[in-house]
């Protein structure tokens, strides 16, 4: 049978604050490195893993309200945190699996983004740090 | 002991537990928590009685 992922009440914890309602997008990238081991007499190219290289970018929309996006952000430029990702707001389950970069950095951020009638929004992007899934 | 400020962290004036890799000092900063400990329920002193 055909399934699809309709991802419409994810839950985003960045540095233990939840920005859920404030997010329209996510993105997890798990990454390990390729090194290449390919030698005299191989056919084919052939690799092995390096270091991990894992990131998260997430879109949030701007507020320069009380405990709201800029606060918990601006702080955390040039530091080191934890991202906390679920695909829906409820219990970690199997179906419900729990992606948590640890010591990730935050390279950046944008406080004024903003376009004439349009909503601002900014870009955050969480670079290295260990990635783990949780299912309960 | 840090005290939760903002309702994104949990229930206003609960304490804060950091997990591991929390950035502390920019929730701080941020007025996300506080260092300030719990308020005590105000004591009512009973009047002495006349003998």
């Amino acid at each position: 049978m055909a399934t699809s992922v309709y991802l419409s009440n994810p839950s985003v914890t960045i540095n233990s604050v939840d920005l859920s309602d404030q997010c329209t997008a996510a993105t997890i990238t798990y990454t390990v490195e390729a090194l290449e081991n390919t030698a005299f007499g191989s056919t084919a190219r052939t690799y092995t893993s390096g270091l991990a290289n894992n990131s998260i970018t997430v879109t949030l929309y701007q507020s320069y309200a009380a405990a709201e996006t800029e606060v918990s952000v601006y702080n955390l430029v040039g530091t080191t945190t934890s991202i906390v990702i679920k695909p829906s707001s409820g219990a970690v389950s199997a179906t419900n699996p729990s992606y948590t970069l640890a010591t990730a950095y935050l390279e950046s951020h944008t406080p004024i983004n903003a376009s004439l009638g349009e909503l601002s929004t900014i870009d955050l992007t969480f670079t290295g740090g260990t990635l783990t899934k949780a299912t309960s | 002991m840090y005290i939760i400020v903002s309702p994104r962290l949990g229930t206003p004036g609960d304490t804060f537990e950091p997990a591991d890799g929390i950035n502390v000092q920019a929730l701080i900063d941020g007025g996300l928590i506080s260092t300030d400990k719990p308020k005590k329920s105000s004591k009512v002193k009973e009047a002495p009685e006349e003998n």
